[in-house]
């Protein structure tokens, strides 16, 4: 379960995540303000700071947390902000991923994001080939597993996170 | 499960569960969407190439009793155990650019307790400064 570290790479990865799944795979956006047990230990030193201020500035900082889980292949794609300036721009690309848009057509991918993703791609495939193929697969699991991680730091982590249990599977 | 809501009914539900989980500070709601796909109709209207999207809300409350608030018996706390509020929506493929429009003013407006850009900066340095001075 990654915490990407950029809105445009999550969006990126949870449209190649549709892309592969599109009829199991969710996105979920949790709005939320921290629990109110690091709240009240934080309280006793909020109020006597901000007299002049209203309450609100007080109060924690809510965040919204983005998931994209696909329940067949177990990928797990999160990204947290507490920026309401990414709000808009967010449900906007939401909405697009909803019409079945292509990376391309998010519109915010540099030149070279899409090759990398791409190389993703093929490897969402390749598991659900793998477990067709069998235990013998294993071995394919790894070597793929290597090749990912030298393609970029994303993809790996998205992608070295679904061989790495395919390996553990064919191993055992 | 509630039948799903008409877009208007939806989003005026929304506005309340964000405006509601913004004020009190507290609390959560859960945005999800996902395709939907009815098992019913794909055997004789088979349109794969673009199914409608589910959108679910939720403020995540059960109706199940938390073990931990009972042990604790706190007052305040079995007050604020409102009933769970659950909404969903379906929107057709071809719906889903002027709901997303709206969808995405209605979010932005309710999530009023994440960080503004312009008060951020202002408010930090304020805080920073009331703190040094006090």
């Amino acid at each position: 379960m990654p915490y990407l570290p950029t809105s445009q790479a999550f969006l990126e990865q949870s449209c190649l995540l549709l892309e592969a799944y599109p009829e199991t795979t969710r996105i979920t956006a949790k709005y939320n303000f921290p629990s109110t047990q690091t709240r009240s230990s934080r309280k006793p030193t909020s109020p006597t700071t901000t007299n002049g201020a209203s309450n609100a500035p007080a109060a924690p900082v809510a965040s919204l947390t983005l998931k994209t889980y696909d329940p067949r292949s177990g990928v797990c794609l999160k990204y947290r902000t507490n920026k309401v300036a990414e709000v808009g721009r967010l449900f906007t690309s939401f909405g697009k991923l909803a019409a079945g848009a292509d990376v391309a057509s998010l519109g915010l991918t540099g030149a070279a994001a899409p090759t990398a993703a791409t190389a993703d791609v093929e490897m969402g495939d390749a598991p659900a080939l793998e477990e067709s193929a069998g235990a013998a697969a294993g071995a394919t699991g790894g070597s793929q597993q290597g090749a990912t991680t030298g393609a970029g730091t994303t993809p790996a982590k998205a992608g070295g996170g679904k061989s790495k249990k395919k390996g553990g599977k064919g191993k055992r | 499960m509630a039948p799903h809501l008409t877009h208007e009914e939806f989003f005026s539900s929304l506005t309340n569960l964000l405006n509601q989980t913004s004020q009190k500070a507290r609390g959560s709601v859960f945005l999800t969407q996902k395709a939907l796909i009815e098992p019913t109709t794909e055997e004789g209207a088979v349109a794969p190439s673009r199914p409608s999207i589910l959108i679910r809300a939720t403020d995540g409350n059960t109706s199940a009793p938390n073990p931990k608030s009972s042990a604790n018996g706190g007052v305040s706390k079995t007050k604020s155990k409102a009933s769970k509020v659950k909404i969903s929506t379906v929107v057709a493929a071809d719906e889903l650019e002027t709901f997303y429009t709206r969808y995405a003013e209605v979010c932005k407006a309710g999530m009023s307790g994440l960080k503004k850009r312009d008060r951020k900066r202002g408010k930090a340095k304020k805080g920073a400064a009331a703190k040094v001075a006090k």
